[in-house]
């Protein structure tokens, strides 16, 4: 009977030591961990609208950032085969032409040329459909000669540009026409679609930090009650979200892991598409997955959303009830 | 170890609960504290539990200020305190044991501890082959039996009881105060508001008297026999 005697011993603050007390808070936050799970299986369609919410803001734009990652691919890919045409002076010999050639394959943003004199450009002319008998007529050869430049392979856009600018400068060339400036175009789109993917992230992002701050206050609101009888009983603010957190990062971690299935999804729907329309155009195109980075860090930072939305609005409304 | 000095409670709205009340409790008695309803008793249990403040005066628990306690010190004082609710206030979702079971669990206290005392408060109030149930399957006096048993299981400094028998028949409610007097036997300070006055003569305890929020009486337990 002593032993359950009230007041014969220290206040119950201080009943264990370090060790001992790090043990205890270790095991409510197990304990925190699995009660939380179990109330959210508890309301299994309550649960699962909050997850498949969330799953959907975040899979939204994974899927846009899957696109860009294959617009980039496929814009990598075609930019490989990209050449710039150096159109010569008219009337330029032979040996100039050699000339500025071998000066040209000095430089090291340029990966391979061929030269295309102008015999070669009219035989090329009179073998298309409609050409022929108009060039029977010509009494002079009038094309120049062409120098086909191939780009080095990690030139950026940019050094492209500025590779096109040097080469028309050169003396004896009448033009440079660049076939990759659609890149450039396409670069500046894929810029301004990362940044569209990073603000509806973001604001996404806050979409979930609210679902699931909206899911815990009617969680909270359910259990006033008990709430009120652990305050009285001397429950610490910390004690009592605690499982309130754990139901967070269960919502973020399940709604992530979601969102990470739905995005494999459209990437499995997409594949065989993607390949066909390639094919159709003599090319292998497969698409590319997101990296596996990618793939751990949506459930993860998802998590972390939901961590975040049900801090907020339990601390708020615990603060009200205190 | 309890002290009221000119303690008052009004409402926003004109009400007053307690008007200038003053007394004190010694460590280790046992006092009731009566009167009709809205007399003022819950109010002055609410106090020591910090559940309100007053507006003027001053409510002392030993040498701590309960009416200037901060916000972060309400949690570890009321751990000083055990409540019995008239209502039992148990989670019903949570077994008999699991209630019994909270206040060690907010206290820090390990698996080992908490299985023991629980299993100990809950032989004191006659209820450990029960542990596993729901609240919900056991009678109202049982369960106020377990209020009692989650009250003292943290082993408090004061035990704070409101209307702890109010819906009891006369000789559970009877067996509800024998615990009472157990643990004022064994040195706990023990606060009851009850109305209840054929119990309250019974049991031979000082009585203090409310009436509209003013303290009418305080007589002492030789003086109730």
């Amino acid at each position: 009977m002593s032993d359950i005697a009230p007041g014969s011993t220290a206040p119950a603050a201080s009943q264990t030591g370090g060790t001992e007390r790090f043990a205890v808070w270790r095991e409510h936050h197990a304990w925190s961990l699995a009660v939380s799970f179990r109330r959210l299986a508890r309301r299994p369609i309550g649960s699962l609208l909050t997850i498949a919410v969330m799953a959907l803001a975040l899979a939204l734009p994974l899927a846009f950032a899957l696109l860009l990652l294959n617009v980039q691919r496929l814009g990598d890919a075609l930019g490989r085969s990209q050449t710039v045409d150096v159109y010569l002076k008219l009337g330029q010999d032979q040996t100039a032409v050699t000339a500025l050639a071998d000066q040209l394959r000095q430089r090291p943003d340029i990966a391979g040329l061929s030269v295309k004199s102008p015999q070669q450009g009219l035989d090329e002319l009179s073998r298309q459909q409609g050409f022929s008998d108009a060039l029977h007529e010509l009494s002079d050869n009038p094309l120049p000669w062409v120098v086909q430049l191939t780009p080095a392979k990690a030139l950026s856009a940019s050094a492209v540009a500025s590779m096109v600018a040097e080469v028309a400068a050169l003396p004896g060339v009448e033009t440079v026409q660049d076939g990759g400036t659609w890149r450039q175009r396409l670069d500046a789109l894929l810029g301004l679609g990362g940044q569209v993917v990073l603000g509806w992230s973001l604001m996404l992002a806050l979409a979930a930090v609210l679902v699931v701050g909206n899911t815990v206050r009617v969680d909270i609101s359910g259990r006033i009650e008990e709430i009120g009888v652990l305050l009285l009983l001397g429950a610490s603010p910390r004690f009592i979200r605690r499982p309130y957190l754990y139901a967070g990062i269960w919502y973020g971690l399940l709604g992530g892991g979601l969102a990470v299935l739905l995005a494999a999804g459209i990437e499995y729907g997409l594949a065989a598409p993607a390949a066909a329309l390639s094919a159709a155009y003599g090319g292998t195109l497969q698409l590319n997955a997101l990296p596996a980075w990618v793939l751990a860090a949506v459930p993860a930072g998802a998590a972390i959303l939901g961590w975040v939305g049900a801090r907020l609005v339990s601390g708020w409304q615990l603060r009200r009830m205190a | 170890m309890i002290r009221f000095e000119q303690v008052s409670k009004r409402y926003d709205e004109g009400h007053t609960a307690l008007a200038e009340v003053s007394f004190e409790v010694a460590a280790g008695e046992m006092v009731f504290v009566t009167g009709h309803s809205g007399a003022g008793k819950s109010t002055l249990l609410r106090m020591l539990a910090l559940a309100e403040r007053p507006t003027a005066g001053r409510v002392w628990l030993n040498q701590t200020d309960l009416a200037a306690a901060r916000a972060s010190q309400v949690a570890p004082l009321r751990r000083r305190i055990g409540m019995v609710f008239q209502d039992h206030r148990l989670l019903t979702d949570r077994s008999v044991f699991a209630n019994v079971e909270l206040p060690l669990m907010i206290g820090d206290h390990s698996r080992r501890q908490r299985r023991q005392r629980v299993m100990d408060a809950l032989t004191k109030v006659g209820l450990q082959a029960y542990a596993e149930q729901l609240p919900s399957t056991l009678s109202t006096g049982e369960q106020q039996r377990v209020g009692i048993a989650r009250a003292i299981v943290a082993r408090p400094e004061l035990l704070i009881a409101d209307e702890p028998t109010g819906n009891l028949d006369p000789q559970l409610a009877m067996e509800i105060m024998g615990l009472f007097t157990e643990f004022e036997q064994l040195g706990t300070t023990v606060l009851i508001a009850s109305h209840d006055l054929s119990l309250i003569k019974r049991l031979h305890r000082r009585v203090i008297v409310l009436d509209h929020g003013q303290l009418v009486a305080d007589v002492a337990a030789r003086e109730v026999l």
